[in-house]
């Protein structure tokens, strides 16, 4: 991935600007990285991932392109500060907004969402799996029940996205958005929005596309209609090498070693005292993030503690998700988060748990 | 009519992904093709377009309309510079 970016980096021209050899390199490293990203999501036809600069951009377009004073919109309490905060924002412009309470242990029951419709729901917009309790939540269950009655849907799949298997073929989701830079293994500034075909939706930026030029006003075919201005070509040839990698591994042997992985996560944790993990104990109901208290110590604490240890990397406090924490009853002090990925060994897991044995003793 | 030497029929497209999913289906249905700048002739667009063999029109025509990528335009050039609209 790295060596795809700095090559890309050395001759990166301006992507569809121009008939040039560098531009077409360009252009050609997001048309490659578009048709792998439709590739691993079983969708035909690769317009439809529009590239942004992470999860956050794409979920703002998906939120404002769609919502409009006197839209209904249903969401849960366990989403990140990227859904809610454009949320709020919608609801002073005149979007009423319900937030379903997810229980204790970070799930969202489908049947509350469902009975939170109105005639005037517009959107349903649902984390595919928590990043505070790592709880997957019940989008097959929603999105079907939003598509029979006409209710468009809009999947984070920020935590999931090359790590939960996600097919659009079956799974009737309206729209759906991530970042590159976490389970696709790209670069950061790097993310995507995915926009089923004859879904209405309003660029939230408008500007240069390289194509129409002689209109002053934006293009409404895909990708173009909304990627405007210059894109980071330079990324998103890295995440088409991340791409490449994840396409040959397979998304379900990647998933598959990382339900291992973090069983392995909970089954220790539950054998240290005074450890208190959140989320599901079935790790096949869960993403891969762990996320944990040790009592008596502030999560920022045990953080520094561990990676000065040990080496091991965690991110500690509410992990920009207020209703995340407040949902499973960590709120404010929130918790330490550790997430297997695919480069994750047994041997790593044993490493950090057994930092987080001692971590009460005084330093090595 | 006098053709320019060289000549070939040029699709334009909506946009650079139109041309580059254009050219992998087309390339994959075996017609062989060159990627040009788009003549400014055409279009004021700053982009690309394909060229293709007039003889591999019926493919191409096939293949792109599988595809819903068909052009929204295709060119024949004159020898005096000047271009031909023709339909795929
Ligand atoms: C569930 C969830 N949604 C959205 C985001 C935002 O992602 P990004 O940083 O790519 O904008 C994150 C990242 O922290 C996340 O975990």
């Amino acid at each position: 991935m790295a060596k795809a970016v700095g090559d890309a980096i050395l001759r990166a021209g301006n992507p569809g600007r121009s008939g040039h050899a560098l531009s077409i390199r360009s252009a050609r490293d997001l048309f490659v990285a578009r048709e792998r990203l439709a590739e691993l999501f079983g969708c035909a036809d690769s317009s439809r991932f529009v590239f942004t600069e992470n999860a956050t951009v794409a979920l703002n377009q998906a939120i404002k392109g769609v919502l409009r004073p006197g839209d209904h919109v249903v969401t849960t309490s366990v989403e990140h500060n990227s859904v809610m905060r454009p949320l709020r924002r919608m609801e002073d412009g005149g979007v009423r907004v319900t937030v379903v309470p997810a229980g204790k242990d970070g799930v969202t029951e489908a049947r509350n969402v469902i009975s939170a419709f109105r005639k005037a729901t517009r959107l349903v917009v649902m984390v595919h799996a928590s990043n505070v309790s790592g709880a997957l939540q019940p989008v097959d269950a929603v999105v079907a029940a939003a598509h029979r009655r006409g209710i468009l849907t809009l999947i984070d799949a920020a935590q999931t996205a090359g790590a939960v298997p996600i097919d659009l073929s079956t799974l009737p989701v309206d729209l759906l958005a991530a970042s590159g830079h976490k389970g696709l293994l790209g670069p950061q500034g790097t993310g995507f929005l995915f926009v089923r075909e004859g879904v209405p939706i309003v660029p939230l930026i408008e500007g240069g596309t390289g194509s129409r030029s002689e209109s002053d006003h934006q293009p409404e075919f895909f990708p173009d209609a909304l990627e405007s201005g210059t894109l980071n070509s330079v990324g998103v040839a890295g995440l088409a090498a991340s791409l490449a990698w994840i396409l040959r591994k397979g998304v379900g042997t990647i998933r598959r070693a990382e339900v291992v992985l973090v069983g392995q996560l909970l089954h220790g944790l539950s054998r240290i005292p005074g450890v208190t993990v959140y989320g599901p104990a079935d790790p096949a109901h869960r993403g891969s993030a762990v996320s944990f208290r040790v009592e008596g110590i502030d999560p920022a604490e045990v953080g520094a503690r561990l990676e000065k240890r040990s080496g091991v990397l965690v991110r500690a406090g509410l992990h920009c998700s207020p209703n995340g924490h407040r949902a499973i009853g960590t709120f404010p002090i929130g918790t330490v988060r550790v997430s297997p990925g695919p480069f994750t060994t047994r041997a790593g897991i044993a490493t950090f748990l057994s930092a987080l044995r001692k971590i009460r003793g005084p330093s090595a | 009519m006098t053709r320019a030497p060289d000549t070939g029929l040029i699709l334009i497209f909506r946009g650079t992904h139109q041309v580059l999913s254009a050219e992998k289906r087309l390339k994959g249905g075996g017609v062989p093709l060159r990627l040009i700048p788009v003549p400014r002739r055409l279009t004021s667009d700053c982009g690309l377009a394909i060229r293709i063999p007039f003889d591999h029109r019926a493919p191409a025509r096939e293949i792109l309309s599988r595809a819903r990528l068909f052009p929204q335009s295709a060119h024949l050039p004159r020898a005096d510079g000047e271009y031909d609209l023709v339909s795929l």
